[in-house]
């Protein structure tokens, strides 16, 4: 049996491991209407759900691109046999109207560990799917090596 | 098998037309019977079934990895649970 191979290990300068996600908007949309809002406040917290509110009630593609945020944010960590920590990866419409990622518990617990210090995300969407893209950014470290320099003479 | 969980057996190949069973030791994540979005409706129907309050924030990956796992943490009483 062939073995599985060894990806590298994650942080260090250049270093980002990309995540991605899709979400389809049937079935989000079966979701709100067999469960209702309370459904998603399992996944989202009260201002994420305020973002994705608009006159109408819950708008069905903001909240897709909201979930497909959290789990490609959650894949840069690359954490074995966790469950995505839905309201620790917390993803907020800045004022630019650019979305923003904040970490908290466990979530940050898990970014430290893998030296990421914060996460940037971009969403998409179109009318059946919403996609997310998030690379992490990774923190400074004083044994981080100094940046190549040719020694021209 | 337990009602509640041929219930839950019965949810995944529901959503799974291309399966027409699912071993007992089948790793279901592995194997995407359940991602994120549907694990947390997963959790809904096993909290539903089981009777039991679920935090998914301490609930381990393990307990609900396979039918026999979510059997032995979900639809057996503790003496059971013990033998």
């Amino acid at each position: 049996m062939t073995a599985r191979p060894v990806a590298p290990p994650a942080g260090g300068l250049g270093w980002a491991n990309l995540g991605m996600d899709i979400v389809s908007v049937n079935r989000v949309r079966r979701l709100l209407a067999q469960y209702g809002e309370k459904f998603f406040e399992r996944m989202l917290t009260p201002g994420e759900l305020d973002d994705c509110r608009t006159s109408g009630g819950l708008d069905v593609l903001s909240l897709c691109g909201r979930i497909a945020a959290k789990e490609a944010a959650f894949k840069t960590l690359r954490v074995r046999g966790r469950f995505l920590p839905w309201p620790d990866i917390v993803v907020r419409r800045s004022e630019g109207g650019w979305p923003l990622v904040e970490l908290y518990g466990p979530a940050a617990d898990m970014a430290a560990e893998s030296g990421i210090s914060e996460i940037t995300v971009s969403i998409s969407h179109d009318v059946d799917y919403a996609v997310a893209v998030a690379a992490p950014i990774i923190a400074p470290t004083p044994s981080a090596p100094t940046p190549f320099h040719s020694s021209s003479s | 098998m337990a009602d509640g969980l041929q219930t839950v057996k019965n949810w995944i190949l529901e959503r799974h037309p291309e399966r027409e069973d699912i071993a007992p030791d089948l790793d279901l994540i592995e194997n995407r019977l359940i991602d994120s979005l549907s694990f947390v409706e997963f959790v809904f129907l096993l909290e539903q079934e089981s009777g039991t309050a679920i935090q998914m924030e301490t609930l381990e990956v393990d307990s609900i990895r396979t039918l026999g796992a979510i059997e032995q943490h979900f639809f057996k009483t503790p003496a059971e649970a013990q033998a």
